[in-house]
């Protein structure tokens, strides 16, 4: 197991929002991660990745506790965030951008080259500043970003949101590739359908609490998963 | 080493606990939400960790009963595709229901026995459940379809059909009761059919039988002996798996059992229709985690006896409180009779009182035949009625 979560409870202030979750991500897997809005997902990720300090549970990444360690201390662990909405460095160009992904990286100057390589629209906007980039293009570099520091595993938060259609396809294809370079992947998402088809295993999570797991091939046709997402309004479908 | 499903079977024990404590949290949450009856049993209760187990509530087979038909189903009956029956305390009906991925997943699991015996695709199944019921045949055919094997898809219950299903589609493997194959291995040696002349390899048993009896069969057939292990409630085949050492590997990426004075007790983590927390299955068992030369990391089942009162009447659940309701209904109501349970019939010896004695012959044959008809029909199981003046 590359990344171990055991009974993980946090929360904001005196609100627990994510209750006693465990999961786990073997090496070379791509695993979804699903839920509604609200359904505790990112809290989940922000714990797992020093973010947000877990009031109880651990964290182990290659067999190491990594629970309640800093943030940065997770590139040394080899996991990175590419977290929801991007968060790119606006105001500095692609290539500065890319350059920061790998600033713990003593071979950046020669990632720059593979990352630029994998993403051409990125080497055709090298200079220009990351704002004025459009959202597939902001999304592409985030990637690359984290690709910079040579991860073993990437926690990707929402990567599809405010995207076309046309962009999620070609993320996604992405990621899928990103899975055959060897890193192991831990994707976060509301787009059901597109993530169950490009991973391995899922979680399926509701109200701070995993209601499902599986193999992918198996939730995509699993009636709780579309319970799940519609929420207290298929109830009386349900029902 | 054979095995269908590599990462599943051969799971290393710290990644399968894991996964074991993950499924049983979701499996608690799901429950707790969709099963009225957990749900108050549960209440907020919580798990961290697999050794709390004994924590969790018992699920009885009178719960089953008492939840008749559908008080147990954790989906809503329009997700059901498939609905089984079986027996529970004292011949309740039980109802046993499937998703669509239910049947998918019970299909790996009986693959994965399948494999274990030397299934391949180049093989030919034929399934008999000879006079006695068997409810598995359905896992069989969904796990031999997986495997790519061909399934023959006729049931044959005279032993003579049988014989020429075997002789004529040339099955390397039989499917069938323990009972069915000694009568098949009798019959072969009188019609003097040399089973060599046939291409069978394996049968699959569809329970346990002690050592004797597979020896009997593996001699008078001279083929491999394997048997399956399941809980009719849960699933049966798809528990175990019986490798080529004769260890039953419980499939604990999917089942999680417990032994508590001397009964085995088993979890559903992944059934979707039905979960089972901590099902009383009322089988004596005993469990080894010794490591096993096949390479299979679940643990090692030794099943046992049954704990309650059910009989087994030619492969038919019986139980004895059955017979006297069954009788209450009939021209012998209120008669005193004595039951002697027979592995391939019941022998139901009745008090011969002045209202139903007769100096004709006809009329007592006649009883006597309208009572072992409705044995049959009630029970399915065979019966033998006899008539004594009293009881010593």
């Amino acid at each position: 197991m590359l990344l171990q979560v055991k009974n993980l409870r946090c929360g904001y202030g005196s609100l627990e929002v994510v209750h006693g979750v465990s999961l786990h991500v073997c090496a070379g897997e791509i695993v979804g991660l699903l839920g509604a809005n609200g359904a505790g997902k990112s809290s989940l990720m922000k714990s797992i990745i020093g973010l947000m300090a877990p009031w109880h549970g651990g964290v182990w990444m290659n067999g190491r506790r990594v629970a309640g360690q800093p943030a940065w201390r997770s590139i040394s662990n080899s996991m990175v965030l590419v977290p929801e909405g991007r968060q790119i460095f606006s105001d500095m160009t692609v290539r500065e951008n890319l350059l920061m992904g790998g600033y713990h990286n003593p071979d950046r100057g020669m990632d720059l080259d593979m990352v630029l390589d994998r993403f051409p629209r990125l080497r055709e906007r090298i200079a220009q500043v990351a704002g004025t980039l459009s959202g597939g293009e902001q999304q592409m570099l985030a990637l690359g970003r984290a690709l910079m520091a040579r991860p073993k595993m990437l926690l990707l938060d929402e990567p599809s949101m405010g995207l076309a259609p046309l962009m999620v396809e070609m993320v996604f294809a992405e990621i899928r590739a990103m899975r055959d370079l060897g890193v192991t992947i831990l994707l976060v998402e509301q787009n059901a359908t597109a993530t169950l088809q490009i991973a391995d295993r899922a979680y399926v999570m509701e109200s701070g609490e995993i209601i499902l797991e599986g193999e992918a091939a198996e939730l995509l046709h699993n009636p709780e998963v579309k319970r799940a997402y519609l929420g207290k309004g298929y109830k009386e479908v349900w029902e | 080493m054979k095995v269908f499903d590599r990462r599943n079977e051969l799971m290393p024990r710290p990644e399968l606990e894991q996964l074991q404590l993950e499924r049983l949290q979701s499996l608690l949450v799901r429950l707790r939400r969709n099963v009225r009856r957990y749900r108050e049993r549960l209440a907020d209760l919580r798990l961290e960790s697999l050794d709390a187990l004994a924590s969790l509530p018992i699920t009885t087979p009178e719960d089953m009963a008492e939840s008749f038909p559908y008080g147990m189903f954790a989906m809503p009956l329009r997700e059901i595709i498939r609905l089984h029956s079986t027996m529970g305390p004292d011949g309740a009906p039980l109802v046993i229901g499937h998703t669509r991925n239910d049947l998918t997943q019970w299909g790996k699991l009986a693959a994965r026995q399948l494999v274990a015996s030397g299934v391949t695709a180049n093989d030919v199944i034929q399934v008999c459940s000879g006079t006695g019921p068997y409810r598995g045949a359905l896992g069989i055919t969904l796990g031999a379809e997986l495997i790519g094997a061909s399934v023959i898809a006729e049931e044959a219950y005279h032993m003579d059909a049988q014989l020429a299903m075997l002789s004529n589609y040339r099955p390397t493997m039989l499917v069938t009761t323990p009972s069915n194959a000694l009568e098949l291995m009798r019959a072969m040696d009188q019609q003097r059919i040399d089973p060599p002349s046939l291409q069978l390899r394996t049968v699959l048993l569809s329970r346990p039988v002690d050592e004797a009896t597979r020896e009997q069969l593996r001699a008078g057939l001279l083929v491999e002996v394997q048997s399956s292990f399941g809980i009719e409630e849960i699933l049966d085949p798809g528990l175990c798996v019986e490798c080529e050492h004769g260890h039953f590997h419980v499939n604990e990426d999917q089942f999680l059992v417990e032994i508590q004075a001397g009964e085995l007790l088993v979890t559903a983590l992944c059934r979707e229709a039905m979960p089972l927390l901590r099902f009383q299955t009322r089988v004596a068992c005993s469990m080894s985690r010794d490591k096993c030369p096949c390479g299979r990391t679940g643990v090692i089942l030794k099943p046992g006896n049954r704990l309650d009162e059910r009989l087994l009447v030619n492969e038919t659940p019986l139980y004895k409180g059955q017979i006297a309701e069954m009788l209450s209904h009939t021209r012998v109501a209120g008669r005193q009779f004595a039951v002697d349970v027979l592995a391939s019939r019941v022998v139901v010896s009745i008090q011969l009182t002045e209202d139903i004695f007769s100096d004709m012959m006809w009329p007592l044959i006649d009883l006597q035949r309208s009572l072992e008809l409705e044995f049959l029909a009630r029970l399915g199981a065979p019966a033998e009625v006899r008539f004594v003046q009293s009881f010593e």
